[in-house]
Formats: C-alpha cells, sequence, structure tokens
C-alpha cells in the first residue's frame, strides 16, 4: 500500500494487485455462506453470488477475502498437532461490467510509450498474476466474446490465454474467480449462457431477515438499536410489495442509507420518503403507498 | 223603471213557487236594512231577471238568495250594480248568471266594491257561447269564493286571463287547470301569484306544460320549504323566459332533490342557482338535481367554493360548465374530492391494498364491505371491517372527522388492525401449539370436558340455537378456534373476552411496531372510550366483560366496577396486562379468554344499584406469574354470592362493537381457510375429514359468530343458505341441486388418442402432471385465418390512442438508434479507430504485418427478433371491464363450456355498468397499436387468436401469420376478433412454439395475452382438478424454453398470482392491475423485453 502524501491533498493509491482489506469488513453470515465460499477457495471452484441488488453481494466478497487473507490456525483433527498458518494477504480486484468490456480490457494490451511500445497487464491478467480473487460485478452487462475469455480459467486448466502475446498464463494458487448476477426481471437477450454459467458454483443471497438487517444497518449507519429496527421492518414491509407493482424490493443498502441520513438529522418519514419510497419507484400510486407504511413505522 | 210596487206585486205573484219563495225569505231578512225604494229597486231587478227569456228563473232564485249576505257589504247603489252585472250575466247565460249569485255571497266580502263589475266580466270574459266555455265559466264562479280568499283581485284577474289563452287551445285543460288551482293556491298562499305569474309565462311559450306544472305542485309542496317556494317558482318563470322547456320536470324533480336537502341548506342552493346565467337553464336544473349528492360530501359553505369552480367554467365553456354541475366531469368530481373530508373507500383503495400486501406479506385484497355482506356468509354490518384472513372488507366511506386527513388516517387505523389480524396471526390459531405468556390449560380443560360433559344446563342465554349436550370430543373438529370455544358452556361469552382480549394484543402490538401510526391509534381508541356504554347501567356480567373491553382500549384509571366485584376487575387486568407484550401470541388470548372467562362466567348477570359501584385502576403491582395464577386459583374458589333472590338474572348480551376493530369472527375465517387449503389439496384428503355440509350446518348453529338474528326464522334454511355461500366462497365445488355433496359426475374422454385428418390441422400431446407422463396426441389445433371485417376499426383505435400511439413511436424510434453499433476495426468508415491505429503502430514496430482496418463506422445490426403474440380468445374476455374492482374469482366456474356460459352470463349479470369496454376490445387495441409498433422497427411476428371447445376441437386463428407481410387483409381481422369458447392454453402455446421453431431469428419470443386461468372443456383431471390445466400449461410454456423461445405471460386477472406464481415460475409474467393499460402496456412491455 503506498500513500502518497502531497503538501495539501492526501490520498491513497493502491496497485490493484496491492489492495487487500486490513480492517475486518462488517459482514453477518445469513446462513453457511462463510463455509461455503471457503470451501471453494481451497478446492479453487469459480463462485457465482446470486440474488438482488444491495443485498450484501459485494460486502461478503470483500469480508471473504478479508477472511481468508488473515492468520488463521488450523488444527489438524487426528494427529492432534496444530499448525500455525501465516497471514497471507488476499488481494481483491473488482472489475465493473459493462456492455463494451472487450477482451483487451481484460487482458491487457500494447501502449506506446515514445516510440517504445509497452505491454501492460490488464486487471484480470493481474489478478491471475497475483492470485487475487477477482470479482467481476454484474456479469449479464458484459458481452458474451468476453464472458468466453474467462473459460478456461474456471475449469481445471485455470490458465489464461494472452493471444497478443502469444502466452499462456497459469493462474496463482490463490486465485479466484468471482462474479455476481442479479437474476430476475430482465431482458430476454441478456441471460447467462449455460456454457458460462454451469462452470460456476452459485451461492444465492437475499434479503436478511429482520433482525439481522436490523443489526447490520445499525451497525453501518450507526443509528439507534430501535430505529434500526424500524428502518428493517420498512425493509421487510416494501419487499413484500415485490411483484405488486415493484420489481425490486428496498435493498439494505438503501435501508443503511436512510440511516445515515437520519444520523445527519435528516426527519426519518423524509429520509425514508428519498432513500426508500422514491428510489425504488416512479410509481406515484405505489410511492403513496410505501409512504404510508413509512408514516405507520415512523413518527 | 217606473213601475209602481203594486204593478211589480202582480209581476212577483206571477213568478213560479221557487223563485217567489226565495223572493219572500229574502225580503224578510233585508227590510230593516233597506229603504222602502231600495228595496223596490232590489226587487225589481229581481224581476227583471227572472223574465228574461229561458230559464232565468234560477238566477233568480240565486239572486234573492244571495242577497241578505251580500247586502251587508254593500251600499244599496252597490246592491243594484251587482245586480245589474248579474243581469247582464243573464242575458248571455242564466246559468252562468246563477252561478255568479251563487258564488256572491262567498265572494263578495272578499272583493272591494268597484271589482264586482270586473268579477261578472271575467266570468263572461271566459264565455264563448259553447258548452264547455260554460262549464269553465260557471267552475271558474263557483271557485271564486275560495280563489279570492287567497289570491288579490288582479291576481285573479291574472289567472283568468290564463285561462283564457288556455281555453282557446283546449277547454278541458283550461277546466283542469282551474280545478288544480283550486287545490293549489289555498296550500300556496302568497305564492300563488308566482305560480300564476310562471304558468302565464308557459302558456304563452309551450302551453301544454302549464298542466304539468300545476300537477307537480304538490311535490313542490311537501319537499320545498315554505319560504322558499316563491323563489323556486320565480326562478322557473325565469328561465321559461329565457327559453327552458320541460318546466314540469324541472319542478318536480328539482323538488324531489330539495327534499332530499336538509331544509336549512334549501336557501343557499336557491342563491346559488339564482346566480348561474338563466341562458343556462340546463345547468340550473343539474345543479338542483345534483345537489343532494354534492350536499351528502361537503358542507353548504364549501359548496359555494364547489360551485365558483363551475361557473367560471360555465362562462367561457357552456358545454364543460353543463357537465360540471351534471357531476360527470372529472373537474367536478376532483373539486368535489378536494372540498369534501370524507374519504371515499374507491379512492383510497388502491393505496391501501398495497398498503396492506406490504404489512401482511401476502396477498391481501381490499374490498367493500357491502361485498362481503352480499356474500351473506355471516358477515353483516357494511359498516364495521372485517377479514376472511385472505381479504379485508372496508367500510366504503370515512367521514368522521372534519379534516380528510385525519379520516384517511382513520380508514389506516381501520385496516392496519384488520391486516393486523394476519400480520399478528390471529386466524393461525391452534390448538396445540403452546402459549407463550401463561402456562396452558387448554388441554387439561378439554380433557376434563371430554371426560364429564359440561351439561349446558345453565342458562344458555346466547346461543339461540341449543343443541343437545353433544359431548365435544366426539365431534370431529373442523376448527382449532371451534375447539377452542366448545371448552366453554357461554360461548358467546366466550368469544366477547376472546374479542376484546386478541383486539387488545393487536392493538398493542400495531402500537408497539409501527409508532408512526400510534398517536392516532390512540386517539381512535380513546374515541371509541367516549361512545361506550355507561358501565353503571349494566348488569354485573356485561358490566364485567364492558369493564374488559376498556381495558382493551387501554383505559387505565378509574374503570367503574361493582364494589363486589373489584378484587375480580384487578385479577383481570392484571391477566390482560399480560398479553401487552411483543411475545404475546394469539394462543396467549386464548389462555387469558380462559382465565377471564372463568372469573366472569361465575358472576351473576344482575343489575348493581347506584351505590355498589366502586372504581378499579388498571395499573396493579407487578406480581409474578405464579402469584397471579395462585390468584386466579383462589378467585376461582370463592364462592360467589347466589343470586339474591328479589333479583331477576338478565340474559347476556353483548357489549356494542367498537367501531374501528369492525366485525371479528375468527371461527368463521378459520373456517373459510380451511376450507380453501382443503379444496387445493383435495386429492389427498378425499378419503379424511372431507367437510359435509351437513357437518358445516352444525358447526353454523353451533358458532356464536352469526348474528342472531339472521338465523331465526327458518333457521333450516338460513343455515342451509349459509353453509352454501361458504363453500362457495371457499371455491368448493358447488353442488348441482339434487346432486347433493357426492363427487361431481364428470364425463369422461374415451380417452383416446386423436389423428389429424384434415388440413390444416396437427396434434399435439398433453401433459398430465399427476401421471408425470404426456397424455400422447391428444388435442387437434385447427387453424383458420380469422375473418375479415372493417379496417376502420384499425384506423379509429390509432387515432382514439394518438398519444399514446405517439409515446410508444418515439419509445420505439429509441430503440433504432441503438441498434446502430459502433463497429471497429472496418476497412472502410467514418473515422480512425484510434485503438487499431494504435495497434498498427505497435505491429509495425513489432515488424508485424499491420491490419489495414483501421477504421470504425456505425453499422446496423439487424435486429434478429421474431415473436408470436397469442390473445385469449376466450368466452370470458366477453366481460366488461368493470370500474370497481371486484374480485374475480373463477375456481367455482364450471368446466362445461355450455355451463360456463350459463355461470358467467350470470356473473354478468351482476355488474351494473353494461356500455364499457370488454376485454376483447382492450386486446384488439393492443394488437393495433403493437402492430403499428412493430411495423415500425421490423421484427418478424405473428398474431394469432386461440380458443376452443374440447381436446379435439382447440382453434386457432390466424389474424397474421409469423410469415405474411402486414397488410390490408391483417387490419380487416383484427375487427373480427371476438370472445368464443373456452381456453385450452397448452395445445395453442404448442402450435404457437412450432410455428416459432421454423424462425431463424436469434431471438425468439412468445407472448400470451390471457384473462384468467386457462380452461376447458375436460381440461381438468376428474372435472374438478383445475390445476391439470394450469400444469399443462406451464409445461407447455417450459418446451418452449427448451426450445430457445422466451414465453412471456400477461394477465389482466388481478387475481392470477396464485395460479401464474406456478405456470410460470422462472419465466416471466406480469399482472396489470389496470385492465385499460393493456394496449399502452403491451407495446412498452415488448420494447422492454427485446432491448
Amino acid at each position: 500500500m503506498t500513500a502518497t502524501k502531497g503538501t495539501r491533498t492526501v490520498y491513497r493509491e493502491f496497485e490493484i494487485e496491492e489492495y487487500t482489506l486490513v480492517d475486518e469488513p462488517f459482514y453477518v453470515p445469513v446462513s453457511d455462506e462463510i463455509e461455503l465460499f471457503e470451501a471453494a477457495y481451497s478446492q479453487k471452484i469459480p463462485v457465482l453470488l446470486k440474488g438482488p441488488t444491495g443485498c450484501g453481494k459485494t460486502r461478503f466478497i470483500e469480508h471473504m477475502a478479508w477472511r481468508l487473507g488473515r492468520p488463521v490456525t488450523t488444527v489438524a483433527g487426528s494427529k492432534g498437532g496444530s499448525q500455525e498458518k501465516d497471514g497471507h494477504p488476499v488481494p481483491l480486484i473488482t472489475i465493473a461490467c459493462h456492455e463494451d468490456l472487450t477482451a483487451s480490457d481484460l487482458v491487457g494490451r500494447y501502449l506506446l510509450e515514445g516510440q517504445e511500445t509497452r505491454w501492460i497487464d490488464g486487471p484480470l491478467t493481474r489478478a491471475v498474476k497475483a492470485g487475487a480473487i477477482c470479482y467481476l460485478d454484474e456479469i449479464v452487462e458484459a458481452r458474451k466474446d468476453t464472458t468466453v475469455l474467462i473459460h478456461p480459467l474456471t475449469d481445471h486448466r485455470r490458465q489464461l490465454p494472452i493471444e497478443k502475446r502469444g502466452q499462456l498464463l497459469q493462474a496463482e494458487d490463490g486465485f479466484m474467480l468471482c462474479m455476481s448476477y442479479n437474476p430476475g426481471y430482465q431482458s430476454a437477450l441478456k441471460d447467462l449462457k449455460h456454457s458460462t454459467r454451469q462452470r460456476f458454483m452459485a451461492i444465492e443471497f437475499d434479503y436478511p431477515d429482520q433482525e439481522v438487517e436490523a443489526r447490520v444497518v445499525q451497525h453501518e449507519s450507526g443509528v439507534s438499536a430501535e430505529i434500526a429496527q424500524s428502518l428493517a421492518r420498512l425493509g421487510e414491509k416494501v419487499r413484500n410489495l415485490k411483484d405488486y407493482g415493484l420489481q425490486e424490493g428496498a435493498s439494505t443498502r438503501l435501508l443503511i442509507y436512510v440511516g445515515r441520513l437520519i444520523n445527519q438529522g435528516i426527519s426519518p418519514r423524509r429520509a425514508c420518503q428519498t432513500a426508500v419510497s422514491w428510489a425504488v419507484t416512479d410509481d406515484r400510486d405505489v410511492q403513496q403507498s410505501i409512504n404510508e407504511v413509512i408514516t405507520s413505522i415512523f413518527e | 223603471m217606473n213601475e209602481g210596487p203594486s204593478e211589480l206585486e202582480r209581476e212577483i205573484g206571477q213568478l213560479p213557487a221557487p223563485v217567489l219563495e226565495a223572493f219572500q225569505q229574502a225580503r224578510e231578512r233585508t227590510e230593516q236594512k233597506l229603504s222602502d225604494a231600495e228595496l223596490l229597486a232590489w226587487a225589481q231587478q229581481g224581476v227583471a231577471i227572472a223574465l228574461l227569456p229561458v230559464r232565468s228563473w234560477d238566477a233568480a232564485s240565486e239572486y234573492f238568495r244571495a242577497t241578505p249576505v251580500v247586502c251587508e257589504h254593500l251600499s244599496a247603489t252597490q246592491l243594484i250594480d251587482w245586480a245589474r252585472s248579474g243581469s247582464l250575466l243573464c242575458e248571455d247565460s242564466p246559468t252562468l248568471a246563477a252561478a255568479f249569485f251563487r258564488a256572491s255571497a262567498g265572494t263578495v266580502p272578499h272583493l272591494a266594491a268597484q271589482q264586482i263589475g270586473g268579477w261578472a266580466n271575467l266570468g263572461r270574459s271566459l264565455y264563448r257561447g259553447t258548452w264547455k266555455s260554460s262549464t269553465l265559466s260557471t267552475r271558474f264562479f263557483e271557485a271564486t269564493p275560495d280563489l279570492a280568499a287567497h289570491l288579490s283581485y288582479s291576481d285573479i284577474e291574472q289567472f283568468v286571463a290564463l285561462l283564457r289563452t288556455l281555453s282557446q287551445k283546449s277547454w278541458d285543460l283550461a277546466t283542469e287547470c282551474l280545478a288544480l288551482g283550486l287545490e293549489l293556491f289555498p296550500k300556496l298562499d302568497v305564492d300563488g301569484h308566482a305560480l300564476i305569474d310562471l304558468a302565464t309565462v308557459l302558456a304563452e311559450r309551450s302551453w301544454r306544460e302549464v298542466k304539468g306544472c300545476f300537477e307537480g305542485m304538490p311535490r313542490l309542496l311537501t319537499n320545498v320549504q315554505k319560504e322558499h317556494r316563491g323563489r323556486f317558482l320565480r326562478l322557473a318563470e325565469r328561465l321559461a323566459v329565457s327559453g327552458m322547456t320541460n318546466i314540469a320536470a324541472f319542478l318536480s324533480k328539482g323538488s324531489t332533490a330539495l327534499g332530499q336537502v336538509d331544509p336549512g341548506n334549501q336557501g343557499h342552493l336557491f342563491d346559488l342557482a339564482e346566480r348561474l346565467p338563466h341562458t343556462s337553464s340546463e345547468a340550473v336544473a343539474a345543479l338542483f338535481r345534483g345537489s343532494p349528492a354534492v350536499l351528502s360530501r361537503i358542507s353548504a359553505d364549501q359548496m359555494e367554493d364547489w360551485f365558483e369552480t363551475g361557473l367560471g367554467i360555465l362562462q367561457h365553456n357552456p358545454d364543460g360548465g353543463l357537465a360540471y354541475f351534471r357531476l360527470e366531469s372529472s373537474t367536478s368530481e376532483q373539486a368535489l374530492e378536494a372540498l369534501s373530508s370524507a374519504v371515499e373507500l374507491e379512492r383510497a383503495q388502491d393505496v391501501l391494498r398495497m398498503y396492506c400486501r406490504a404489512l401482511a406479506g401476502a396477498n391481501v385484497d381490499i374490498v367493500p364491505t357491502k361485498e362481503l355482506v352480499a356474500k351473506n356468509i355471516g358477515w353483516v354490518s357494511e359498516t364495521s371491517a372485517a377479514t376472511d384472513g385472505t381479504t379485508v372488507y372496508l367500510p366504503p366511506r370515512v367521514d368522521k372527522y372534519n379534516a380528510k386527513a385525519m379520516n384517511f388516517t382513520l380508514l389506516k387505523v381501520i385496516s392496519t388492525h384488520q391486516v393486523g389480524h394476519i400480520e399478528f396471526g390471529s386466524f393461525d390459531f391452534s390448538f396445540g401449539t403452546p402459549s407463550e405468556r401463561f402456562p396452558d390449560r387448554r388441554w387439561e380443560r378439554s380433557a376434563e370436558l371430554s371426560v364429564t360433559p359440561v351439561g349446558r344446563s345453565e342458562p344458555e342465554a346466547a346461543s339461540d340455537a341449543p343443541t343437545e349436550a353433544s359431548p365435544s370430543a366426539e365431534r370431529g373438529f373442523l376448527t382449532d378456534m371451534g375447539r377452542f370455544f366448545d371448552l366453554f358452556p357461554k360461548r358467546k361469552l366466550a368469544l366477547d373476552i376472546f374479542t376484546a382480549t386478541e383486539d387488545g394484543r393487536l392493538d398493542y402490538r400495531v402500537k408497539a411496531d409501527y409508532p408512526g401510526l400510534s398517536a392516532m391509534y390512540r386517539r381512535v381508541q380513546l374515541d371509541a372510550l367516549t361512545e361506550r356504554p355507561r358501565i353503571e347501567a349494566m348488569p354485573a356480567q356485561e358490566a364485567m366483560v364492558e369493564f374488559l373491553v376498556r381495558l382493551s382500549l387501554q383505559q387505565n384509571r378509574g374503570l367503574p366496577c361493582p364494589k363486589e366485584f373489584i378484587e375480580e376487575a384487578k385479577a383481570i387486568a392484571l391477566v390482560a396486562e399480560r398479553l401487552l407484550h411483543a411475545d404475546a401470541m394469539v394462543e396467549d388470548s386464548a389462555e387469558a379468554t380462559i382465565r377471564i372467562y372463568d372469573l366472569i362466567a361465575a358472576i351473576p348477570n344482575e343489575a348493581v344499584p347506584e351505590e355498589e359501584w366502586g372504581e378499579v385502576d388498571a395499573e396493579q403491582p407487578e406480581m409474578s406469574l405464579e402469584e397471579l395464577e395462585q390468584l386466579l386459583a383462589e378467585l376461582k374458589g370463592r364462592s360467589v354470592p347466589a343470586a339474591s333472590p328479589e333479583q331477576q338474572e338478565q340474559s347476556y348480551d353483548s357489549p356494542p362493537q367498537i367501531d374501528y376493530r369492525g366485525d371479528f369472527k375468527p371461527e368463521l375465517a378459520q373456517l373459510l381457510s380451511s376450507l380453501r387449503a382443503q379444496q387445493g389439496q383435495q386429492d389427498e384428503t378425499q378419503d379424511d375429514v372431507d367437510m359435509s355440509r351437513e357437518m358445516l350446518e352444525q358447526l353454523l348453529a353451533n358458532s356464536v359468530e352469526l348474528e342472531p338474528g339472521t338465523v331465526e326464522g327458518q333457521p333450516d334454511t338460513e343455515l342451509g343458505a349459509f353453509a352454501q355461500n361458504i363453500m362457495k366462497e371457499a371455491g368448493v365445488v358447488p353442488p348441482t341441486p339434487g346432486q347433493g355433496y357426492g363427487p361431481m359426475a364428470h364425463q369422461q374422454d374415451d380417452g383416446r388418442p386423436l389423428e389429424a385428418k384434415e388440413p390444416k390441422t396437427f396434434v399435439y400431446d398433453e401433459w398430465d402432471f399427476r401421471a408425470g407422463d404426456f397424455k400422447p396426441r391428444w388435442c387437434i389445433v385447427r387453424e383458420k385465418p380469422m375473418a375479415e371485417g372493417d379496417p376502420q376499426f384499425y384506423a379509429d383505435t390509432l387515432r382514439n390512442y394518438a398519444h399514446v400511439v405517439a409515446k410508444i413511436k418515439r419509445q420505439f424510434e429509441m430503440i433504432m438508434p441503438e441498434t446502430f453499433r459502433k463497429i471497429k476495426h472496418v476497412q472502410d468508415g467514418e473515422e480512425f479507430d484510434l485503438d487499431s491505429v494504435v495497434e498498427s503502430i505497435i505491429d509495425r514496430w513489432c515488424g508485424v504485418q499491420p491490419s489495414d482496418k483501421l477504421y470504425w463506422r456505425r453499422n446496423k445490426v439487424q435486429r434478429d427478433v421474431a415473436v408470436v403474440f397469442l390473445m385469449d380468445m376466450s368466452a370470458s374476455t366477453a366481460e366488461a371491464i368493470d370500474e370497481s374492482s371486484h374480485t374475480s374469482n373463477d375456481w367455482d366456474a364450471p368446466d362445461d363450456p355450455a355451463e360456463y356460459m350459463v355461470w358467467l352470463r350470470g356473473r354478468r349479470g351482476e355488474r351494473t355498468h353494461r356500455n364499457v369496454k370488454r376485454i376483447i376490445d382492450l386486446e384488439k387495441e393492443s394488437t393495433v397499436l403493437l402492430i403499428n409498433a412493430l411495423e415500425s422497427i421490423g421484427d418478424v411476428y405473428g398474431i394469432y387468436g386461440f380458443s376452443g371447445y374440447g381436446r379435439e376441437n382447440v382453434e386457432f386463428y390466424v389474424i397474421k401469420d409469423i410469415e405474411e407481410s402486414f397488410g390490408e387483409a391483417a387490419k380487416r381481422r383484427i375487427d373480427k376478433i371476438t370472445p368464443l369458447h373456452a381456453t385450452r392454453m397448452g395445445p395453442a402455446i404448442r402450435h404457437a412454439v412450432s410455428k416459432l421453431e421454423r424462425q431463424t431469428a436469434r431471438t425468439k419470443l412468445m407472448f400470451l395475452i390471457s384473462d384468467g386461468r386457462p380452461q376447458d372443456r375436460g381440461y381438468s383431471r376428474e372435472g374438478v382438478e383445475k390445476e391439470y390445466a394450469v400444469h399443462d400449461t406451464k409445461m407447455a410454456l417450459t418446451e418452449a424454453r427448451r426450445k430457445g423461445i422466451t414465453p412471456f405471460c400477461l394477465t389482466v386477472d388481478k387475481s392470477g398470482h396464485d395460479y401464474l406464481k406456478t405456470m410460470c415460475q422462472d419465466m416471466g409474467y406480469e399482472i396489470l392491475d389496470d385492465v385499460t393499460a393493456l394496449p399502452s402496456r403491451l407495446p412498452m412491455l415488448y420494447r422492454k423485453l427485446t432491448v
């Protein structure tokens, strides 16, 4: 990690392979997803995280990167001795996928430097080299020809062909491919191809239940337990409207925003209105219904 | 005329006897008043009359008879003038003269002397020498005494002028109007003048209406306040002057409307009406007619504002203004809505429906209470909210407070409480689930009962259907709630206690979970408390229940209670207190009910003297659960003083309901839901405790949730009706009369595979989900071209939806640039592609052959989409679109199309709106808009309709074939889309899929547009299991998906969630809440799915 100290501004700049999580990202497990992920990591199985927006997929992957990178003590069962494993930070490289994401955007390209050419690795290549967790966010958005590129990385080969340079890159031990996917109401043209999706094991996420969500909201936004509880209740109620006028319920992320707004002195009703009812829908009737729920829950 | 008295006497002597007699009598009575000379002149006049030709003796007699009265009021000269007037009349007609003289006695006192001559002339002016005119004239004279008593002379003159005018048209009419006038004027009093003015105007303009106008008066008299009648008539007159026709109708309808308005507001209404320009007479009429409706929603003062707005509109847009006052414009409706403080359920329904869904987390519908009452399944009040566990019934209107916002919040409180029953599980009561806050006593109590059945020896005050003391254990329990109530000999008391404790628990939970609502909730509770009856007037047992009710409304201090039972009251308060906890469940309410029941049931229901009342505070010192149980046991053991001999124990009456809590019927709700559940899994439970109608009836007879009033009378038939209605409500197949409730006789198919012999027929398999296999070659699809109709429909629709068309067009045009992709690496293009240039330089330096593809250009990427639209043309699409939400439950629809049509017709008959659009019309319109949009982007598409009748006859109509290009013929076919028979979706989908399969497009879509669940003859298992159809459809959709086709279901059936969830699972579907949005929604949806 390098921190460049200027005379006035202080900002942090990382080489992407060096971005590791030092402090524990807050994550409350809902079920056995942590064990599943750890098992997948040790068995080098790529993981697909499915779930609605804002339910904590990205936070989970951050948490896992941190968890896998911290020093762990494993106790060997039969022999009775304990083994100390050194903390080896696992870098996390996140790639936001979009329609124009090309293969060279992932793998790398030549650049001109003066009269010289210089090869520069793309983020995927760097992840492969550094043995990082590579997280492809919203994979369905990427072009289909791009997604095919990752195929050799996902099976037993664990290789990344770099065509331009005529190289084949063998992935480092710690390398893991992860992607997120939001199923549901999507365009028929944007579906994940089976040849791609069947290369991943999938962990399904959903919004946590009221209690857990209240804890999350309370921790992330710093509101009182009581308000967090109310926010979680609101979240649950609004999610009940999914498919009845709402495409997606209010995400945990939105609830956290509300909590933060409240912390800044915005009145709870107003905060909910702006960060929930206006955020999730443009339909006036639905907005009003949500507002009624809000006014019932908050004074 | 200078004859001597002797001459006169001779002439008199010659008069016929009756005249002579009259003369002599009159002379005796007038002698003192008149001088001899005057007397002589008087007599001479009489003789003169008598001597006139033809039957003038009558007149003379009348003349003599009238004299004694008349001369009281007239001087001698005037008397002679009077006589002359009469004799002049007599020259025209002796009958007239006779009538004149006869009426004189009554008339003269009301007239000034100089008017008498005029009066006679008035009568004569009506006389035209004909028999009819003579009648009229005679009647007039006869009527004059009465007329003169109530009208001024000038009014009479005017009235006569009116009669004269009318008589020129019709003598009969004039006569009738005279008679009517005669009746009316006394009642109208001073306003008679106004009526005559009005009639005069009418007589000139449209004389035929005069009579109607007179005839309408009685209604005016009864409905319009005395002080406003004149105003009303003068208003009518002004309208008539300005050209309004049909004044009679205006008067009668206006009067009727005014009669429905608070009398104090009538004047106000006239103030407003008079301000309307007279030229817009229709607006005035509309104002009156609409006034009751308007004033029922807003106050008279607010009406002023509403009126101002309308007046403004009227001035620059007469038609608009008229519609406004007729309450036919939305502006008017909005103005009313804005002014009114009441909240109409209809307006809040959509918002509340979603609100309730959000809270309950289930598909809760909101329906006005009257639909629940109409179902006749036990709920009877249209004003109290209720829920049966799946639907929340709310009163149609809330207008308790002065501010709209308050009323809305009240409605919210009401619905939150009802949803609370669902959210906090009132109906989830299970006999076996342990409670949280009490040690459970249900089971031991139930065990005790089965050993020593409680004889119903105690006065069973409530239940009017006493059942033989049946040991409850022997009876199969239909619901857990019923089983619970069976623990108590006094079921009604138990229900009241349970209702109070459970409602108290809900209120606590709602207030705790919804702090935002709690302030209003508290206020509503306080208001409810002020509406409670005086507790001191109640007999002891009822008083204790009322005590509990007030506790549940959180009255904590100064609760009145009979001194004798203060200990019990304190214990009740302690028990109730334990329910106010976030963990308390419905089972806790039940346990609390047991404890409170034991306390209250022991208290005799007798009046308590005024001085025997004390007060209790609910806030009791903390007590542990053990201590409380101990206390309860002690109290139970305490011997309650026997009813004092002079006191009669009264029968127990339930305390009045609390408005906002509505009508709580836990047993019925559980019954309904268990029936529904049973229906859902009919197959497995067929041999089990299938609920028979007899069992149901017995249960209902036992239940105290049915209002006594409705069960009395003919209990058997009533209960039978209830049972039938409940079964219907729960979706149990209704039996046909005479068949009983046995398994439905079902016409079996011969079950042989079919063969497609004719051209354009195709066979398909059908999926049997029970068998887990296809039935081979099961259905025949007959593909037919749709008949051709008028292409005008196409053009009309585009015109009617011009705004939508424009919007859709914009949206679809935006697809076009999106399909222009930037293509890199081309040899020729708009500009250098920087990346390629750099690459080629790099290549050159690296010594590699550089590519010459250095440009990029925008290239049109062929949108490669093929789509098939399948339109449901089943008979149900003929259903008119009802504005008010009507929960359509198709489950009870008969399977056989013939029966189905009857059923459908019956259902449609229920609807009131008739000339609204049908679903099929919207489907047709959608087709037009869709074609219009699809043509603009050039996707390959086909549009088909399907219907059918039985498996061998699935009709598949081609509106536009997928290979056909759009033209005049297709336009014509759209016009001919009509509702036909049933909906066998599976084969239709399979056929559509086969058409799509032949397409080479990269993206293939299939849209299914329907209005309900699939159904057809034999499209079920054993004729009852409609799941079969759903599963076959699901299979057909899955097949489509396997073939690379994306299916999408769009339905307008609001209750579609239940089966679509099964049918489409992970496939896309959408339910249109607002059917009318279909034409605009469909193209947009298509766009969304393909971009």
